[in-house]
C-alpha cells in the first residue's frame, strides 16, 4: 500500500465529522420530540382530569358491551324469534346456562336471557320467595346509584320484578317456560348515566340451596359487571367540549374498548407506511420507529396497542406514527383516567406534529453538504500532501538507487539536502552514508596503486641487491637460487606495475586533451597493426569508407582498442577470427571487437569491466610463469569509454559463435 | 681520476646497493641520507653526477629542493632523479628544475649505469671543441648523439636523456614506425604504454614551444610513432 493511499484512508477519518453532526441532530431531534411528547402528554393529562370531572364515572372493573341496535320490531313476549336479526353478543360464560341477547334503542335496553335449568323451583306467586327459587338477579349501576332487580316468576306471564329501591328505572318483561328451563325477555329504561349492568342466574336446587351463576364477565376473575355503552352515549358528548383544535380524543374503557371519541386531525391518517420520497435522509437516519397507523384507525372498537395498555396500567405513554402528509407525523398520547385514584380507563389524544421533520431534514441535508465539502477538501489536501511527500521520498529513493551505480561507483546527487524536515534528515543521512561508502570505495580503488607504491621501495632493494649479487662469486648451486629469486622479484614487479597502471591511466584519462580527429583512420591504423601480431588468427575489419569526425583523445581510443584486441586475442583459439567494426550509431559511434571463442558466463557479463575482475584462469597462467592477469585491461577500457561519455558492454554472439565487446562513444565534452 | 657520484637516498639498503654497484664500475661514490647532509657535503665539493631521491626522510619534496640548490651551484652538473614516485606531476616538477633524467626505482642497475655513462659521455663531449662530431640532420632537425644535443631550426630543444634517446631512435630511420617496445628498449626504460605516450607528448610539447607548426612526430595508432620522412 503506497503512502498516498494510506493517507487517503486516514483522510476518511474526517467522515467522523458528519457522524458527530448527525449524532447531534439526532439528539436534538430526540429532545424536540420528547418535548413535543411531554407537552402533548401534559395536555392529555389536563384533558383527562377535565373529563373525569365532567363525564360520568367509568365502572371500576368489568367488560364493555357495545349494545347493538335493537331490532325494529321487538315484542316483549318472551319469544326469541324477533331477535333473529339482532347481532348476538357472544357470552361464553353464559353458554351452559343458555343464551343472552342484549340490544338497545333510544335509551332502552332490551334483553333476552335463556336459562337451561332442568330443576324447576318456581316461586310462589305471592309472596315471591326469590331467595329459594330460580330467578335472575340484575344489578344496574347508574352513576353512583346501584339498583338490584330480582326477576322470578312462578308461572309464565309478565315478568315479576322485585326491586330494592323505589326510584329504580322501570323494568318490565315476560317470563316463558321452555323445555330446558325458562326464558326472560325484558326492557329497561337506561338513565343517561346508567352504564354498568351485572346479571346472575340464581338456580335453586331441589334440596333447597341455591347456586349463583354470573351471566356477564368471567366468574373466575370476579368480573361480573358489564359496562354498557351505547353509540349515542354520553362519553362522546362529554368529550366534545374538551377537544383542542386539530386533535382528536378517545376514551377507552379498562379493556381498551372505545367508549367515546371526538375531534378531527388536521391531516389525514394513512393506513400504511408509504415512504416519503423527499425525506429519505430523515427516514433513513433519523426517523423514530413509527407504529402502524392502522392500529390507531378512527373506527376501531378496541385500541389494542401497547401504549393504551400501558396507560390502563397507570403509566402515561406516547407514540409517533406517519400521516398522509410527509412533513407531518401524528403523536398519540395515552393517559390513564382515574376516579378516586383508581385507573378505570384511558384517554388517547392524537395530534399532528410538523416542522420538526423539516428542521431535521434541512439540518441533515446541510450537514451532509458541509461535511461532504469538508471531507473533499480534507481528502484533497491530504492527497496533495501525500503526493508531495511520496514524490519527495520517491525522488530520494531514485537518487539513492542511482547513487550506487551498477559498476559500484558512487554518484551521490541527493535531493532535499536543504530541507529541514525528516525527509531532509533522511537525505542527509544517506548523503553521509554515501560519502563514507564513497570514501571506502576510493580507498579500495586506490589501494592497488598505494600498495604498489609502498611495495616499490622494498622491491627496489631486492632487485638492486640481486643485481649486485650477479657480480659476486657464487657457487653454481647458489646461482640457481639467485636466479629464482630474480625471477620471483621480476614477477612481483610486473604485478605491481600492472596494479599501478590503472591509477596511472585514470590520471592520464583525466589529463587527456580532446581534439577533433578521424576515428576511421585511428581504428584502421590499429586494426592493421593488429594483423601483424594476430598470428594465424584472422583479423576482419568492418570500417566505413568515409572518415568519421570525432571529438576525443585518439591515444586513449587506441589504447582501449589495444586492450580489447589483447583481450580478444587471448580468448581466440588458433585459427579463429577477430572482427573489428566501427559504425555510426544514433547518438555517436560504436566500436566493437568480436572474436570467436568461448562465450562469457552470464554472471560475468556485468562485472567484466570492473577493476580486478578477470575471466582468465589465474592458475594456468601462473604455471606458465607469466604475470597473473589482474583484469585491469577491460576496466581501463571502461574508463576510456566513460571519458568519451559512452559505455562499454560485453555480449555473447548468437549460437555461441563468440563474444563481442562494444564501445558506444558520444565524444568528449567540448 | 675516478669520477665522483653522489647518491642522496634515505633508504640505507638502496643507498648501499647503488653505491656498491657504482663503485664496482670504478666510480667514487659518496652517499647522503638527508638533504642537509647532502647540502653541506656539496658545499665542500661538487661531485661529477648526482642521483637524488625526491622524498628524503621527513621531507617529501627534499629532492626537488636539493636539485634547485645544485643548479644554482652548477648549470652543467648532471642530475638524475631516482624515486619510487612516477606520477607525471613529479616528473614535470623534477624536469622543470633542470634535472637531466628521471628514473623510477624499478630501473635495473644495468639501465642505471647505462644512463650514468651516457651522461658522463655527454659531459665529456660538451667539453670537447665542437665540430669533429657526427651530426644527424633531417630537415630542420639537427641531432648530435655525443653531446645529446638536439636543435630544431637551430634552437636547442631541452630533452632529457630518455627523451633524447626516443627522438634519436625515431630520427635515425625517418618514416619507419617505431613501436612502443622499440622506443622503450632504446630509451633503456621499462614502463607501461601510458608512460611512453606521455613521454612522446612531452617531447612534442618541447618542440612545439620552439615551433608552433611542429608536426614531425606522427602517431601510428596501434603501431607506434614515426618521424616524418
Amino acid at each position: 500500500m503506497t503512502l498516498r493511499l494510506k493517507l487517503v484512508l486516514i483522510a476518511l477519518v474526517t467522515l467522523l465529522l458528519p457522524w458527530a453532526g448527525f449524532q447531534f441532530i439526532q439528539q436534538m431531534e430526540l429532545l424536540l420530540r420528547e418535548g413535543q411528547e411531554r407537552a402533548q402528554l401534559s395536555s392529555a393529562r389536563a384533558l383527562a382530569q377535565a373529563f373525569v370531572a365532567t363525564a360520568p364515572a367509568l365502572p371500576a372493573t368489568g367488560r364493555v358491551a357495545v349494545l347493538p341496535d335493537a331490532p325494529p320490531v321487538l315484542l316483549l313476549d318472551g319469544s326469541p324469534d324477533d331477535w333473529q336479526d339482532a347481532a348476538l353478543q357472544p357470552w361464553p360464560s353464559v353458554a351452559p346456562l343458555g343464551r343472552v341477547h342484549l340490544a338497545a334503542r333510544a335509551s332502552t335496553l332490551y334483553g333476552l336471557i335463556e336459562v337451561h335449568d332442568p330443576s324447576r323451583v318456581r316461586a310462589d306467586p305471592d309472596p315471591l320467595a326469590a331467595g329459594a327459587t330460580d330467578h335472575v338477579e340484575l344489578r344496574l349501576g347508574a352513576g353512583d346509584r346501584r339498583y338490584v332487580y330480582e326477576l322470578g316468576n312462578a308461572a309464565p306471564g309478565p315478568l315479576q320484578v322485585r326491586v330494592d329501591a323505589p326510584d329504580a328505572p322501570a323494568l318490565r318483561g315476560e317470563w316463558v317456560e321452555t323445555a330446558e328451563g325458562y326464558r326472560i325477555e325484558f326492557s329497561l329504561f337506561l338513565p343517561r348515566d346508567g352504564l354498568a349492568l351485572a346479571a346472575h342466574v340464581v338456580d335453586a336446587g331441589a334440596t333447597g340451596g341455591t347456586r349463583s351463576h354470573p351471566v356477564f364477565g368471567d366468574p373466575g376473575r370476579g368480573e361480573d359487571t358489564l359496562l354498557l355503552w351505547l353509540d349515542d352515549a354520553g362519553f362522546s358528548r362529554a368529550l366534545q367540549p374538551l377537544v383542542p383544535p386539530g386533535a382528536r380524543l378517545r376514551v377507552l374503557a379498562a379493556d381498551a374498548h372505545v367508549l367515546g371519541k371526538a375531534g378531527n386531525l388536521d391531516v389525514g391518517d394513512i393506513a400504511s407506511r408509504t415512504p416519503w420520497p423527499n425525506s429519505w435522509i430523515y427516514r433513513a437516519l433519523l426517523a423514530p420507529p413509527l407504529v402502524d397507523a392502522s392500529d390507531y384507525a378512527w373506527d376501531l372498537d378496541t385500541l389494542d396497542v401497547d401504549e393504551v395498555w400501558q396507560a390502563l396500567s397507570g403509566i402515561e405513554a406516547s407514540v409517533w406514527r406517519p400521516s398522509n402528509n410527509e412533513r407531518t407525523v401524528i403523536v398519540a398520547a395515552a393517559v390513564p383516567l382515574r376516579w378516586d385514584g383508581a385507573v378505570r380507563g384511558a384517554l388517547v389524544m392524537e395530534q399532528s406534529s410538523d416542522a420538526l421533520l423539516v428542521i431535521a431534514n434541512d439540518a441533515v441535508a446541510k450537514l451532509m453538504a458541509t461535511s461532504l465539502i469538508a471531507v473533499l477538501v480534507a481528502s484533497l489536501v491530504l492527497f496533495g500532501f501525500a503526493g508531495i511527500l511520496s514524490f519527495r521520498i520517491r525522488r530520494l529513493r531514485n537518487a539513492t538507487e542511482r547513487a550506487l551505480r551498477p559498476d559500484g561507483r558512487l554518484d551521490p546527487k541527493l535531493p532535499h539536502l536543504q530541507s529541514v524536515d525528516e525527509v531532509g534528515d533522511l537525505s542527509r543521512s544517506f548523503a553521509r552514508l554515501l560519502d563514507e561508502l564513497g570514501g571506502y570505495n576510493d580507498y579500495l580503488r586506490t589501494l592497488a596503486s598505494k600498495l604498489s607504491h609502498e611495495l616499490n621501495t622494498p622491491l627496489a632493494i631486492v632487485r638492486s641487491s640481486l643485481d649486485n649479487l650477479d657480480h659476486e662469486p657464487l657457487p653454481p648451486e647458489a646461482r640457481v637460487y639467485a636466479d629464482r629469486a630474480r625471477a620471483g622479484a621480476d614477477r612481483l614487479w610486473g604485478i605491481l606495475r600492472t596494479m599501478h597502471e590503472a591509477s596511472r591511466m585514470e590520471k592520464a584519462i583525466k589529463a587527456a586533451e580532446a581534439e577533433d580527429f578521424d576515428l576511421t583512420r585511428v581504428v584502421r591504423g590499429c586494426a592493421e597493426a593488429y594483423r601483424g601480431i594476430a598470428g594465424n588468427r584472422q583479423v576482419h575489419m568492418m570500417l566505413p569508407e568515409s572518415p568519421i569526425r570525432f571529438h576525443g583523445a585518439p591515444d586513449l581510443i587506441a589504447q582501449a582498442l589495444d586492450k580489447l584486441f589483447d583481450n580478444a586475442k587471448g580468448f581466440t583459439p588458433e585459427g579463429g577470427w577477430i572482427r573489428i567494426k566501427l559504425a555510426l550509431d544514433v547518438e555517436g559511434v560504436e566500436i566493437s571487437v568480436a572474436n570467436s571463442g568461448p562465450p562469457l558466463p552470464a554472471k560475468m557479463q556485468e562485472r567484466l569491466f570492473d577493476s580486478l575482475v578477470s575471466m582468465r584462469d589465474a592458475g594456468s597462467l601462473r604455471a606458465a610463469g607469466e604475470v597473473p592477469h589482474l583484469g585491469l585491461g577491460l576496466y581501463i577500457v571502461r574508463l576510456i569509454a566513460e571519458a568519451h561519455d559512452g559505455s562499454a558492454l560485453a555480449y555473447n554472439l548468437p549460437a555461441e559463435a563468440g563474444v563481442e565487446f562494444r564501445l558506444r562513444l558520444k565524444g568528449m565534452p567540448r | 681520476m675516478a669520477r665522483q657520484i653522489a647518491i642522496v637516498e634515505d633508504e640505507p639498503a638502496i643507498r648501499a646497493n647503488y653505491s656498491d654497484a657504482l663503485r664496482r664500475l670504478g666510480f667514487e661514490v659518496q652517499t647522503y641520507a638527508s638533504r642537509p647532509e647532502a647540502s653541506s657535503g656539496f658545499d665542500i665539493r661538487l661531485p661529477d653526477l648526482v642521483l637524488i631521491d625526491i622524498g628524503l626522510g621527513d621531507e617529501p619534496e627534499g629532492g626537488f629542493e636539493l636539485c634547485r640548490e645544485l643548479r644554482q651551484k652548477s648549470a652543467t652538473l648532471p642530475i638524475i632523479f631516482l624515486t619510487a614516485r612516477d606520477s607525471d606531476f613529479d616528473v614535470i616538477s623534477g624536469l622543470r628544475l633542470g634535472a637531466d633524467d628521471y628514473l623510477t626505482k624499478d630501473v635495473s642497475l644495468p639501465h642505471l649505469t647505462a644512463r650514468i655513462n651516457t651522461l658522463f659521455r655527454r659531459v665529456d663531449a660538451l667539453r670537447r671543441p665542437q665540430g669533429a662530431e657526427a651530426t644527424l640532420k633531417n630537415g630542420d632537425l639537427s641531432l648530435q648523439p655525443e653531446r645529446m644535443r638536439v636543435t630544431w631550426k637551430d634552437v636547442e630543444v631541452p630533452l632529457t636523456v630518455t627523451e633524447f634517446w626516443m627522438v634519436h631512435t625515431m630520427v635515425r630511420h625517418p618514416g619507419h614506425v617505431k613501436s612502443r617496445d622499440a622506443l622503450m628498449r632504446d630509451a633503456q626504460v621499462v614502463v607501461d604504454d601510458a608512460t611512453i605516450t606521455s613521454h612522446i607528448k612531452r617531447i612534442r610539447k618541447k618542440f612545439l614551444a620552439i615551433d608552433a607548426n611542429f608536426d614531425e612526430i606522427e602517431t601510428m595508432h596501434g603501431a607506434g610513432y614515426r618521424w616524418r620522412a
